[in-house]
């Protein structure tokens, strides 16, 4: 069905820049409130040509999220935001299950807080990781929400690294 | 009482008080050295000054065993990984047909050339202008076996006649062993002693862990980080900073017996904090560990530092390594690897790999935490800035808080340098 598919195409559009909205203004709840809570799974991967292998680098349920934003004011963090640009590239529909995938290209920017030197560096952009966003969207009930997001980098090397997912 | 003597009086009880509580210091008073023994303070030019830095690479980079790579990221023969050592010297390692595992300057003889350029590959792929099974310089085309021999010179008899042939231009190779754990290991110096000689007994007390069976590498990850490659190293040796970690706070800090944790110091520069037992749920959204290494009880922690810039951390389920190369006073690049077992099933390697993640690796808790501190130490003691000494002055009888690790780290640092930390214009010896 041509209609239902377009609307789909425009929730997961709406789904994915809202979901970058929400984590480049640090409104963790919002982003959460995103997602499946029951299935949502969240990972930061990619290939590293050194060892020659596909990694890792973080993985999370929507519980183990939840601690990393609730434990976040303990925690010593770089406090420089990070800004996510997205373009969403390609959407599959499949009707039948009422599920989406999503390809989305992301540049990910970092405005200097308290990271470095404040006096000389807060306030200066630079690039800090580019990569896509791989994400299963769930559209039961005329509502999406993220059930998956993969998070496949090109960056391998993003300096001090970050308390904050991307 | 006149109003004057009642002052005078106020102002003397002031003094007293100031003298007890101490007061924030003049320029004199803070550029004083500190009220102690000179092996438990530093002169900050340690991290700062261009000749000193010069001289580090000379005396002791250029003369130390220093792991650069893990066996498993060469695997099959003729797999070749490049990497690079003390300052900016490109180092190839190939495992040959032979499966023995070499190491070469990366450097083509000819003109200057790097030889292999990409991180990682296989050398039966050959390259765009040589043949498969050699290392192939793209500039002019010699060529290179897995053993380091030049094996091919275009056009050698038309250009060179008989006054240069392959035959004498071979790679340099370098001293090389592979060993704790399967980590490749080189040395600069080709009269150095064997690595057993340099490691000596400081891998005892880890060798179960490391040595039973093979490790595999799971977690690559590096940064060019802005600061001295000493203050990296230093986060490791001093556990005393469990206060910026509140996941170490949680988990082992708060918990019993954490303070009965022994460090102890080995010959050559090494040192080790020993085995402790960690409350990894104690943190919310963690679990304790339910895997481990053999010979390492469940959720067990040991460290191993070795001079000058590698730690090896055993965190129960996964082992991370942590090299470095400096390059310049104020820059290092730092390489962090995580392992598992070789014999893992791919669940036990996730559940290593989730284990691994959640204090470390680029979005970890804690690793972050330690790179965002000695960033910023840096700059704190940049030449000039006024910070002058710093104290490593805590002694709490060979545990934990101890800052042993860092005198013994200016222990050697001093005796391979042959100046004094606490005062680097003087000679160690006067
Ligand atoms: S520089 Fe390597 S072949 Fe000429
Ligand atoms: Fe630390």
């Amino acid at each position: 069905m041509g209609a239902s598919r377009e609307m789909a195409v425009q929730q997961v559009h709406e789904l994915i820049y809202e979901s970058c909205l929400t984590l480049n203004a640090e409104k963790w709840n919002d982003y959460l409130d995103l997602c499946d809570k029951a299935v949502f799974n969240y990972s930061i991967v990619n290939y590293s040509p050194e060892i020659r292998r596909d990694q890792c680098w973080m993985e999370r349920d929507y519980k183990g999220l939840k601690s990393i934003f609730d434990l976040l004011p303990k925690h010593n963090s770089d406090r420089s935001q990070l800004t996510r640009h997205a373009t969403v590239y390609r959407v599959g529909f499949d009707p039948e299950q009422n599920v989406a995938n999503a390809l989305t290209l992301v540049t990910i920017y970092r405005t200097q807080l308290d990271g470095i030197n404040s006096h000389f560096e807060s306030g200066a952009t630079s690039l800090f990781a580019v990569g896509k966003y791989m994400d299963v969207i769930g559209l039961d009930a005329g509502k999406a929400n993220l059930k998956k997001r993969v998070v496949a980098l090109d960056t391998r090397q993003v300096d001090i690294g970050s308390h904050y997912p991307l | 009482m006149s109003s004057q003597s009642a002052a005078a009086e106020a102002q003397a009880a002031d003094n007293g008080k100031q003298s007890k509580q101490g007061r924030a210091r003049n320029l004199a008073e803070w550029s004083q050295r500190p009220n102690l023994p000179g092996t438990h303070y530093l002169d900050t030019r340690v991290y700062t000054d261009p000749a000193i830095y010069d001289e580090e690479i000379d005396k002791i980079w250029n003369k130390v065993w220093l792991p650069i790579c893990h066996e498993s990221e060469l695997s099959a023969p003729l797999d070749f990984r490049t990497s690079g050592v003390a300052g900016t010297k490109p180092i190839v390692v190939v495992r040959g047909a032979d499966n023995k595992i070499r190491s070469f300057l990366n450097v083509c003889p000819h003109r200057g050339n790097i030889v292999m350029r990409a991180p990682a590959g296989n050398l039966g792929e050959g390259s765009p202008s040589g043949n498969p099974r050699n290392m192939t310089c793209m500039f002019h085309g010699w060529q290179f076996d897995a053993t380091g021999r030049c094996v091919e010179i275009p056009r050698e008899k038309a250009g060179y006649q008989d006054r240069l042939c392959k035959a004498q231009m071979g790679l340099r190779e370098l001293r090389t062993e592979v060993a704790h754990g399967g980590f490749v290991w080189v040395n600069l110096d080709d009269n150095c002693g064997p690595l057993a000689d340099f490691t000596g007994n400081a891998f005892d007390f880890m060798a179960t862990e490391l040595d039973t069976v093979p490790l595999e590498v799971f977690h690559y990850q590096k940064a060019v980080v802005r600061t001295n490659f000493k203050l990296w190293h230093e986060t490791s040796r001093e556990f005393y900073h469990d206060y910026l970690h509140y996941h170490n706070r949680a988990t082992g800090m708060l918990q019993k017996g954490y303070f009965d944790r022994k460090y102890t110091a080995f010959p050559n520069g090494h040192a080790a904090t020993g085995l402790t037992s960690i409350t990894y749920d104690a943190y919310e959204g963690a679990k304790d560990r339910g895997l481990t290494f053999p010979g390492m009880p469940l959720n067990g922690w040991k460290q191993l530092n070795i001079f000058p810039g590698c730690t090896y951390s055993l965190r129960a389920s996964c082992l991370r390594v942590s090299v470095m190369t400096p390059i310049s006073t104020d820059k290092v690049l730092i390489e962090i690897r995580g392992f598992g077992l070789k014999e893992d099933t791919p669940e036990e390697r996730r559940e290593r790999i989730l284990d691994h993640d959640t204090i470390w690796g680029p979005f970890g808790r804690n690793l972050h935490e330690d790179l965002l501190v000695v960033q910023n130490q840096s700059i704190a003691m940049r030449e000039g800035s006024g910070s002058k000494y710093l104290v490593m002055a805590r002694e709490e009888n060979n545990t934990i808080h101890d800052e042993i690790g860092l005198r013994s780290y200016y222990e050697e640092w001093s005796r391979l340098m042959g100046r004094l930390a606490c005062d680097p214009s003087r000679r160690s010896d006067e």
